[in-house]
């Protein structure tokens, strides 16, 4: 189903590129179809990202296995191993859309083998610093043994206000605050300076990854301090088999 | 105990004195759903931000149309309008399917179903008074979602319609959602077999806001595949819908009278079908033991 639904939003804005928006305006000098593309792909997957810990922790206690998990708990490591295997099979569903889109669409990206690697680097930010949003918003679960509804919230905004379907040159204002204070933002300037642009441009590289690592480390410390210490009121409070 | 005795226990809760009747019963569904509605406020206040996001998306992506103007059915308006409006339609009459689905599948998930379906008032009553409350839901919350955001953005300001127009568009609305009320009817009674409310209709959501063309005009599809998007009722419909507000249609209009008889007669057929399936399907889950899983 999920291969389904993102081929028919990948064939929506196949259409809609047929009304020729015009990037070069924003200084972006690709087709909106090649733009639209990568913007796409990451958000099915950064949509994974971002519900994978939450959601599967909630899951856990309302299916009562939270309690067992507890006796021998990383948390950390359940994260990690969690997105992963979620990001795992989100990208099938990626691959498969962009394979049967580059043979019914025509392909298009053609990157260097060092260009491979940026991107790779890059997608490793952007997936570590959705997984600690994911991490921060868990605390709110175990705290509360409910699922806050933040998420589905915080991937509409993304969806919207990181340029994933426009360019953020279109924003102004507060659009524009929020966009910046959203990590795909960063990841995806970065991401169409490699693959949408001739040649590379290092400072904007640098200094988006550089924000993206200080991301995952300010709320990676932030979530993890969390997360114990709502540990810490479940277990003392005698409420970790509640629900 | 032999299969004559369930019958007589299944006839004692299907025609017992004690079983109610419709109105009472959907009084208390009414009644039942307003107090979960208000202990869900926060998730209201995240409903609107979502619409405002949603709707901010389409403003920003409708700016990318060169020149900003979309022709369509002998008429020319400014892209914005446009694609608000289409997908404006399509978001409020899905969302009805959405919440209709995730109130059947939450009530599996919670167990609360398998005690509805044995209440004396009936299933097919609960089928009908549930589904009917989640459509003035869905329309009730959506103008208050919706109402706000048109101020913000003022989208449709400019735009002069006149009272046949007007009257010609609200014919047309009842019909979109009464065929959304029927497709939900349907999409209900197959969740209860399949259990998969949330994917059945992300599913049909999905197709619906393709052939729509909700987000571009139909001429921009190849012609087989404007061919099948009219087997969708809901492609006429937003076509109908875009020429009462832009192009002065009326019902006299063959895309507004066809819209409008294509979405009447949609509606019958999965009347119909609802009709036919619930009895086996309601059957089957009974004689399988499957009501209460998921």
């Amino acid at each position: 189903m999920t291969i389904f639904l993102n081929l028919i939003t990948i064939i929506m804005y196949f259409f809609f590129s047929k009304l020729n928006p015009d990037l070069t305006i924003f200084g972006i000098s690709s087709s909106y179809l090649e733009f639209v593309f990568l913007g796409l792909c990451l958000q099915m997957i950064i949509g994974t990202t971002l519900a994978t810990v939450c959601g599967s922790l909630y899951n856990e206690i309302v299916t009562g296995t939270w309690s067992t998990l507890l006796l021998n708990f990383n948390f950390l490591e359940y994260s990690i191993g969690n997105t992963l295997a979620g990001v795992s099979l989100s990208s099938v569903s990626v691959i498969i859309a962009l394979l049967l889109a580059s043979l019914f669409m025509g392909s298009f990206y053609v990157v260097s083998f060092q260009e491979i690697l940026l991107i790779l680097v890059l997608f490793l930010l952007i997936l570590l610093s959705h997984m600690v949003i994911s991490m921060l918003f868990t605390s709110f679960t175990i705290y509360y043994q409910k699922n806050s509804g933040l998420i589905p919230l915080l991937y509409q905004l993304t969806k919207t206000f990181t340029g994933v379907v426009f360019p953020i040159a279109l924003l102004k204002g507060f659009p524009l605050f929020l966009s910046r204070i959203l990590p795909l933002t960063y990841g995806l300037e970065a991401l169409q300076a490699i693959a949408l642009s001739e040649t590379i441009d290092w400072k904007l590289i640098l200094t988006n990854s550089g924000i993206l690592v200080g991301m995952i480390i300010i709320l990676g410390i932030l979530s993890y301090f969390l997360v114990s210490w709502s540990i810490q009121n479940s277990k003392s409070n005698n409420k970790v088999d509640w629900y | 105990m032999s299969s004559k005795h369930t019958k007589q226990v299944i006839d004692q809760f299907s025609n017992s004195e004690i079983s109610i009747n419709f109105v009472n019963g959907f009084k208390a569904t009414f009644i039942r759903n307003i107090r979960i509605i208000w202990q869900y406020k926060f998730s209201l206040l995240i409903g609107f931000v979502n619409t405002f996001t949603v709707a901010s998306l389409f403003y920003y992506v409708a700016n990318l149309v060169p020149n900003q103007l979309i022709s369509q059915d002998n008429y020319i308006v400014s892209s914005i309008p446009f694609i608000f409006a289409g997908s404006m339609l399509v978001d409020i009459s899905t969302r009805i399917l959405m919440k209709s689905m995730n109130s059947f599948t939450s009530e599996i998930k919670q167990g609360t179903f398998e005690t509805l379906a044995t209440r004396p008032f009936g299933l097919k009553r609960y089928f009908l008074s549930e589904i009917t409350f989640e459509v003035f839901y869905g329309l009730f919350f959506s103008l208050i979602y919706y109402i706000p955001v048109l101020l913000i953005f003022p989208i449709f300001q400019g735009i002069e319609v006149d009272v046949y127009s007007v009257l010609s568009f609200l014919l047309l609305i009842v019909f979109v959602f009464l065929f959304f009320f029927s497709l939900s009817l349907l999409a209900a009674n197959i969740t209860i077999l399949v259990k998969r409310g949330r994917e059945i209709s992300m599913v049909i959501i999905g197709i619906i806001h393709l052939l729509s063309g909700s987000l571009f005009p139909l001429s921009l599809f190849p012609e087989w595949l404007r061919i099948i998007a009219y087997f969708s009722p809901m492609t006429l419909a937003v076509q109908a819908f875009r020429l009462c507000l832009f192009g002065g249609g009326t019902v006299g209009d063959f895309s507004v009278w066809m819209a409008i008889i294509l979405l009447a007669v949609s509606s019958l057929i999965i009347l119909l079908l609802f009709n036919v399936t619930y009895k086996k399907i309601y059957k089957r889950i009974r004689t399988k033991g499957t009501i209460h899983e998921y």
